[in-house]
């Protein structure tokens, strides 16, 4: 009996000491910030320590193009011209001027003098040259590079039938001249892309695949440490152009982390910066008043919506692309992430083109959608639900995405008006494979981010019939209109810019009345920090644009405490502590010795 | 024994062949395409086409397969080239498993760096299986009928039942970030950070195998414990210890050392759902972000690694039987 009693005695101790474990992860508070925002100049010092949930594939700026290896990139390489701080304009960065030709064809680049390679060698003319040419030879495999075909002898050199970049040319140590063979407004916003930037001489003259691993350029930051799905650490370049900056000893970044890893770090001060929030968490830290003012939300440079193929039926009616348009409720398919999905009515972000003037935009009317489909030949009759669209539609979208969710609420919006879907939801190498083939896929899910904050850049690339191609196609839509690619080439190419504001504001109208695309919401970032990073705000253009942030040192040190369990919180006055509340540990001690 | 060594092992070969070829055909007939997912959304169709046919992947099927088996075994000395990608296996045995398309490294370095920390985890975690599960299982046996047997029935119950994913999410909040007693994440710099951050990956795998575990040895060793020889052990006067860990346990170990070598593959699925979790840089976040991103190359590395490893611990079990079983041996 006794023997019995003791193991039912271990037995329940065990039990409890789950239980205890278990009411421990109960609560959905979020923990208040670590410190506080003092009133301290800026300081030099500190290492600003940020994740993300996304893998790094490379930082050879020829090569690398999505949002996170252009963040850290703009810490490693400089470029000519760059946009200013906070600010859609441009401005000169390692140019010290700038000069454009009256008929927009010459771009003369004069750089500063002094200005050194994280090596230590100066920045020169034939850097530059070297570097562009680097970023377009044959054997370099750039995603974009066909964005610069504008440039004199591009497609030559591209194809390797030019020893050199005819229209990259060097006019002494510190003067680069840029001459393209038709004016374009995107031009200059493409010279800010670290595609082009300046790269040591230690990157060849061809894409080296070890560069990757020592990326070297003029940046602010160099790079110290880079293993894959693990960490980024950069370094102040002490030799750097900007007297004072950066404040930073360094930035990390830690790679391919999971957001409940991310908020728990966040939470204990082991990480400063987050952006990958779940919506759930990104919910709690949005209403929690105590960190009101330690967030902000990222300017949304993307628009998305629903493609429809208008090569493929019923989406070759364009009354039934209309009907599809008018039905789908923007303010309602928001609501799945609320914040962070906005409503959205056109092509070109508020950001970059606000909506005055009655400008031309779809809308939400279920009555005209129900006339469009009439006047497509399927009449439907919502009292009786008898009418629409036959056959069942296939409706493409990727899998555990907001994308997902959206579909699954477009295709209750598209039942009001007789459009059934079917949603197939596949991978992202799938997606992108399905989408680009030609007449393989009806309709889904559509997104596009800028690549600088021009309107072309939401035109041209996705819309337009040049676009087209039978495999990897990136007019999802295969939208294939005259008058619209008339609009765009002028506007990119007209020296005028009111010309092509008008011009832009036709090719929007366009849209809204062929509605290849209906355009429902864009996307967007919320970022939050604790209370002893200074500096920093979203910019209107480069995600999580790190350069000029600081640290406040002490409070930084008070984190670091706080996450050792010693002090949770700065008092008000900084440099003391208040005394951490009951750690779990001591809850589950006193469990343990209760037994 | 020699003539049985021989054919099984040429069996193996023919395994891992039969398995690398199949992956290459599923791979490749996929409507993925590579050079789209490297070029990312925002390329142009030219930009696309231009890495595709930097990458080969504008040739017909057979001749890609032609070119990936041929240079994956080849005779004699390094090529001296910038981009060569092989290694040296064995005398002039060269094997090149080509160049990660996203990464731009060797496939052969990603899986070196990656197969440490995968042996590594794969180890705690045979051990927090092997060492719950048996000695679970025993005591579970030589009490049985006791809220000790029933506790870990229960316990095994829901060992068994629950899924990766949400034993290591758990584990994270309760024992990393509640308790501090171990790190969130991550890999740490030396080997003793090394150990204390697979503490938890290692539980999270080992949990459902010492369950699983707990059951077959508690199973066994009943039925053992009722064999003439242990009432013969007992009535020569061995002690209890002597008679559960001298003669039960060995030869309920048995089924065990077969189950491990068969698991070898469980123990790889759980790892790629646990090495995400945990950020841990083994083969199966390798494995994960490969499939994910369709770099080829990657995917064709892990699996040519994991069916070589899989076949030859095979292997070794058939030749382990041998060791513990005399009448194997025959």
């Amino acid at each position: 009996m006794r023997s019995i009693r003791k193991k039912i005695d271990g037995s329940w101790g065990a039990l409890a000491v789950a239980a205890s474990i278990l009411s421990m992860g109960c609560s959905s508070e979020v923990k208040a910030p670590i410190g506080e925002n003092r009133d301290v100049e800026p300081q030099r010092g500190g290492v600003l320590r940020t994740a993300s949930f996304t893998n790094l594939r490379s930082l050879d700026a020829a090569v690398a193009f999505d949002t996170l290896a252009a963040a850290i990139e703009s810490l490693i390489y400089d470029r000519l011209v760059a946009y200013g701080p906070r600010s859609t304009k441009i401005v000169p960065q390692l140019a010290e001027t700038l000069d454009i030709s009256d008929d927009g064809l010459r771009y003369t680049f004069t750089l500063r003098r002094g200005v050194l390679f994280h090596d230590g060698n100066e920045l020169r003319a034939a850097d530059v040259k070297r570097s562009i040419e680097r970023a377009f030879h044959p054997k370099t495999p750039c995603p974009v590079a066909s964005y610069y075909s504008d440039i004199v002898g591009h497609q030559e050199y591209r194809d390797g039938q030019a020893p050199e970049l005819r229209g990259v040319r060097v006019e002494g140590d510190y003067v680069v001249v840029v001459e393209l063979s038709k004016p374009s407004a995107p031009f200059i916003h493409l010279m800010t892309l670290p595609i082009v930037a300046p790269v040591c001489a230690s990157a060849g003259k061809t894409y080296d695949r070890e560069f990757s691993k020592k990326a070297c350029g003029t940046g602010p930051f160099k790079l110290e440490k880079f293993e894959h799905g693990q960490i980024v650490r950069v370094v102040r370049h002490d030799g750097y152009w900007q007297k004072g900056r950066p404040y930073l000893d360094a930035v990390e970044w830690s790679l391919s982390m999971q957001s409940f890893a991310q908020r728990l770090k966040f939470e204990d001060g082991d990480l400063d910066f987050m952006r990958d929030f779940n919506a759930t968490d990104s919910l709690l830290y949005r209403s929690s008043a105590k960190w009101k003012g330690y967030g902000e939300w990222e300017s949304p440079m993307t628009t998305a919506g629903v493609f429809m193929n208008t090569e493929m039926p019923p989406f070759d009616n364009r009354h039934v692309r209309r009907a599809v348009s008018h039905a789908l409720d923007r303010q309602q398919v928001v609501m799945v992430r609320k914040g962070h999905a906005v409503p959205h009515y056109k092509m070109v972000p508020e950001a970059i083109t606000p909506s005055v003037d009655d400008y031309p935009s779809q809308k939400t009317d279920v009555s005209l959608a129900l006339e469009e489909m009439r006047l497509a030949g399927h009449a439907f009759d919502p009292k009786t639900g008898k009418g629409g669209i036959d056959t069942e539609i296939r409706y493409m979208a990727l899998l555990d995405s907001f994308g997902q969710q959206a579909a699954e609420v477009f295709q209750q919006h598209l039942a009001r008006i007789g459009v059934r879907i079917k949603i197939d939801l596949v991978s992202w190498p799938t997606f992108l494979a399905k989408v680009t083939r030609r007449k393989t896929v009806a309709m889904g899910t559509a997104g596009w981010h800028a690549d600088y904050p021009e309107p072309s850049t939401f035109f041209e690339p996705i819309l337009t019939s040049r676009a087209i191609a039978d495999e990897a196609s990136q007019n999802y839509a295969f939208f294939s209109n005259s008058e619209f690619d008339d609009a765009i080439e002028r506007a990119i190419r007209t020296t005028d810019s009111s010309e092509r504001t008008r011009l832009y504001r036709r090719a929007e109208e366009i849209v809204a009345e062929e509605a290849p695309w209906a355009v429902t919401h864009a996307y967007r970032y919320f970022e939050l920090w604790h209370p002893y990073v200074h500096g920093y705000r979203p910019h209107p253009v480069l995600s999580q644009h790190l350069p000029d942030a600081w640290i406040d040192r002490e409070g930084a040190r008070l984190a670091r405490s706080a996450r050792r369990g010693n002090c949770w919180q700065v008092a008000p006055g900084a440099g003391r502590c208040r005394q951490a509340p009951h750690r779990p540990r001591t809850t589950l001690a006193l469990v343990v010795g209760d037994r | 024994m020699l003539a049985r060594l021989a054919k099984r092992l040429a069996w193996a070969v023919f395994t891992v062949w039969a398995v690398v070829t199949l992956t290459f055909v599923i791979y490749n007939v996929l409507p993925e395409d590579p050079a789209q997912v490297i070029a990312g959304p925002q390329a142009r169709p030219a930009d696309v086409d231009r890495i595709r046919m930097q990458l080969g992947l504008d040739r017909p099927l057979l001749s890609r397969y032609g070119s990936y088996m041929t240079r994956l075994v080849r005779f004699g000395p390094p090529s001296g080239e910038k981009d060569d990608s092989s290694f040296q296996l064995v005398g002039p045995v060269r094997i090149d498993l080509g160049v990660s398309y996203l990464k731009g490294r060797p496939v052969h370095e990603l899986l070196g760096k990656a197969l440490p920390p995968t042996l590594l985890l794969g180890a705690l975690a045979i051990f927090v299986q092997v060492g719950v599960g048996a000695i679970g299982g025993l005591i579970a046996a030589n009490r049985r009928h006791t809220v000790f047997d029933w506790g870990t029935v229960a316990l095994t119950l829901v060992g068994i039942s629950a899924p990766t994913f949400l034993t290591g999410l758990a584990l994270q909040h309760f024992l990393a970030r509640q308790t501090r007693w171990f790190p969130i994440d991550g890999y740490g710099d030396t080997f003793s950070e090394h150990l204390h951050s697979g503490i938890l990956p290692a539980m999270t795998i080992g949990l459902f195998g010492a369950a699983y575990y707990t059951r077959l040895v508690r199973d066994e060793m009943i039925v053992l414990l009722k064999q003439d020889y242990i009432r013969t052990a007992r009535a020569k006067g061995q002690n209890e210890l002597q008679v559960l860990f001298r003669h039960a346990l060995r030869n309920a170990l048995m089924p065990l050392v077969t189950v491990i070598g068969l698991n070898m593959g469980i123990l790889v699925g759980g790892a790629i759902v646990t090495e995400q979790i945990f950020r841990w840089p083994g083969i199966g976040r390798l494995s994960v972000h490969a499939i994910q991103e369709h770099d080829g190359p990657v995917i064709m590395g892990v699996v040519i690694l994991f069916s070589t490893v899989v076949v030859l611990s095979n292997l070794l079990v058939d030749l382990s039987y041998a060791a513990l079983d005399p009448r194997a041996r025959q």
